[in-house]
């Protein structure tokens, strides 16, 4: 980090620069935990189903959004792109469902 | 620096199965195109001419409807798909001053996967019979219990096909609009056409994968015997419906924004003024794709969704009508006050915009679900997307290719003859489909094959088919006029029009090979018009001469797509008796369709191994003889 910063100086200001390895560890350990959540909960049993489903559903959720945000970069600048046309097709997607599930003739 | 290692040069037919130059690509979009657009015509006319009078019998009820369902394929995914796609690739890269497409090979392929796929469609016309259930091809219609023949999975695999290479070009285009633009060009400085190129791209990126399943799903209920709309089995004809027109929709969307972007670079410059109202025109066209995604189900108000669904999709339909409202009144203040030039381009923008109206102003009344359950499938609805597609995209696209034609080709197009093509076409077109409202209001249905007499039918039907004719002759003046344009010698001034406002108007007509010898600086919309107006003749540019470097010509994606091609056919006929051990072995194992996909995956696997860096020019080739488009 630091030696970037010397080497730098007056050049561009805005040049990418490398983060820590710190938000990658944070990222994975919290990959982990929503694993090990979901895991758990379906291992213990008992618990009732309707509340399991809905909480893998949220688990699944956060997981997406860790992976496409730390691993994908998705957070990072210059990925609006990407975003726009993810949205668009989770958009059009939803919609696709959305039709199956209510909109048939039974 | 520069490695001058040379390039092997194709000469005739070879190089054009090998380019993967944008604008050459261009030209066989449109060849391609053309060819479709014309057995689409034919199709139309024979259509025509069995309606002219009460119970013809011209053609029999079967290939009746083996025309209409080929009609309408043909012409949508054949017909006006590529070319929207020529025009696209010939303009847009050249627009936002880049030397070719993001994925020049890619470029290629999504060409030849479209033609294979068109040739395996019309194939089914010498075996064994053309699809027969409609363009829509709706279940169970298109199921193996009512289409006997192979008509429909010719359907489903050559539409897949072609469809593949569709996906690729509007992929290919998001890429290059994406990432090529020359410094300068920001997003709200794209021309028009670029900024309807890409959202039409963005939107068959969303709506293409949605046909892609729904041709899936229903090739294996044909050819595999599986049940996805089968109600026997627990499948559903209605999701066929939905799949069908969740592509479909958009799919239209996707044809006349386009012509959008055509009208409004046409008019702005016959106008020597600037486009009225870009930033609205730009916000237009994207609430125009996203509502676009939202309305599909105005198609299906009779199948019985209940009314909330209904009132949802009507309202969310009539929203549409805004932003193509104010598209239409940005055209009329472009022109209002502007020194208008009759050009045959402008005519035809000119006439696109009453037209186009009309089409619309049909579209609201349908799109009222009370009033639908009274137009649905009657010719009120034919009358009404004829006019908005052959009205609209095709009058956009008539306008777009007499306004790019000397850059496309160095050639101009006689305007005398243009002026009586367009008259003519105007003409027709409103002869043939006008009158189609009112035999719909009066009860005609569509796809009938013919209608007794006396019913109030047989006057305007002939009218109809005396106007189709008309349009006919029309196009055929086009075809002349393109034919008296190669007697000339090639090579027009660079800004034909004089009053050119894009970069593509900045550079010869026709480009050299690179387009542009030093990337253009641009400093405004409209940049050439702005460079102009500060006294300049050329763009500034925004890097020194210096050795371009090219994509090497290959003829891997014409091997690929024949390989798709193989695998198709073969696919189709793996449970037919051919009378024939050997052919039985051969398409019942899946060996043709094997030896296809080997085809295709064998020249992937060599085009990821054999390294391809390229080619240079060097600067010298360029002052010099120059290098030959």
């Amino acid at each position: 980090m630091t030696n970037h910063d010397l080497n730098d100086g007056s050049a561009v200001k805005h040049r990418h620069r490398h983060e820590g390895p710190q938000k990658h560890v944070i990222a994975f350990i919290f990959s982990i935990i929503l694993t090990l959540i979901a895991f758990a909960t379906v291992a213990a049993g008992g618990v009732n189903t309707a509340f399991t489903v809905l909480l893998l559903l949220v688990m699944a959720v956060l997981q997406v959004l860790v992976q496409l945000g730390y691993w994908m970069h998705l957070k990072d600048k210059g990925h609006m792109m990407p975003i726009v046309f993810m949205a668009g097709g989770f958009f059009v997607a939803g919609l696709a469902i959305i039709a199956a599930l209510y909109w048939m003739w039974w | 620096m520069a490695h001058a290692h040379s390039v092997k040069r194709h000469k005739g037919l070879m190089d054009w199965l090998t380019t993967v130059d944008h604008k050459k690509i261009a030209i066989l979009y449109l060849i391609a195109g053309g060819l479709f657009f014309g057995i689409g015509g034919i199709e139309a006319l024979l259509i025509r001419v069995q309606l002219a009078k009460p119970m013809n019998d011209f053609v029999t009820a079967q290939q009746f409807n083996e025309l209409i369902t080929m009609h309408g394929t043909t012409m949508i995914f054949l017909g006006v798909m590529p070319v929207i796609f020529a025009l696209m690739n010939a303009v847009v890269p050249l627009q936002i001053g880049a030397r070719d497409v993001a994925f020049p090979f890619l470029n290629s392929l999504g060409f030849w996967t479209f033609l294979f796929g068109g040739l395996l469609l019309n194939l089914s016309w010498v075996m064994g019979g053309a699809p027969d259930a409609g363009w829509t091809s709706y279940t169970p219609l298109s199921s193996t219990t009512y289409s006997l023949t192979h008509g429909v999975d010719f359907y489903t695999i050559g539409l897949q096909i072609a469809g593949l290479g569709t996906l690729i070009g509007g992929i290919n285009f998001l890429a290059t609009i994406i990432t090529m633009r020359a410094p300068g060009m920001s997003f709200m400085r794209m021309p028009m056409f670029t900024w309807t190129s890409f959202v039409t791209s963005a939107m068959i990126l969303f709506a293409f994968p949605a046909v892609t399943v729904g041709l899936v799903l229903l090739s294996f209920d044909r050819i595999l015997g599986a049940n996805f709309f089968n109600v026997e089995a627990g499948g559903n004809p209605v999701l066929w419906q939905h799949i069908f027109w969740i592509f479909g929709h958009p799919e239209v969307y996707i044809l006349i924004l386009p012509a959008f972007g055509v009208i409004s670079e046409v008019v702005s410059t016959f106008s020597r003024k600037r486009l009225f109202g870009y930033s609205s025109m730009v916000f237009a066209t994207i609430l125009i794709a996203f509502l676009g995604f939202m309305v599909w189900a105005h198609h299906m108000f009779t199948t019985g969704m209940g009314p909330v669904a209904n009132a949802l999709f009507s309202i969310a339909t009539m929203l549409i009508a805004v932003p193509t409202g104010i598209k239409i009144f940005n055209w009329l203040f472009t022109m209002w006050g502007g020194q208008i030039r009759f050009t045959t381009a402008n005519l035809f923008a000119a006439g696109f915009i009453p037209t186009f109206v009309m089409g619309g102003v049909t579209g609201v009344m349908l799109a009222s679900a009370p009033a639908d359950y009274q137009y649905h499938d009657t010719y009120f609805v034919v009358a009404h997307f004829h006019y908005v597609i052959v009205g609209g995209l095709v009058l956009g696209l008539f306008a777009g290719l007499h306004y790019w034609w000397p850059k496309m080709f160095g050639r101009v197009l006689n305007e005398g003859l243009g002026k009586v093509e367009f008259w003519t076409f105007i003409i027709g077109f409103h002869l043939t489909f006008f009158v189609q409202h009112f035999l719909g209001l009066i009860g005609m249905q569509r796809r009938v094959f013919t209608y007794l007499p006396n019913q109030g039918f047989d006057l305007m039907n002939l009218i109809s088919t005396i106007g189709a004719f008309l349009m006919g002759v029309g196009v055929i003046i086009f075809l002349v006029n393109v034919a008296i344009s190669f007697k000339q010698p090639k090579g027009v001034a660079g800004d034909v029009w004089e009053d050119g406002r894009t970069l593509e108007w900045a550079i010869p007509s026709p480009p050299p090979e690179y387009n542009f010898k030093q990337t253009p600086l641009v400093r405004g919309i409209d940049a050439f018009w702005k460079e102009k107006m500060a006294g300049n003749t050329e763009m500034t540019p925004a890097e020194p001469v210096g050795p371009i470097h090219m994509p090497s010509p290959t003829i891997l994606p014409f091997v690929m797509s024949v390989g798709l091609f193989i695998a198709g056919l073969g696919f189709m006929f793996t449970s037919d008796d051919f009378g024939n051990s050997l052919l039985n072995f051969l398409f019942s194992n899946y060996i043709i369709t094997g030896i296809g996909l080997a085809i295709t995956f064998g020249s992937m696997l060599l085009r990821s191994l054999y390294d391809d860096h390229g080619w240079h020019i060097e600067p010298e080739e360029m002052n010099d003889k120059g290098v030959k488009a």
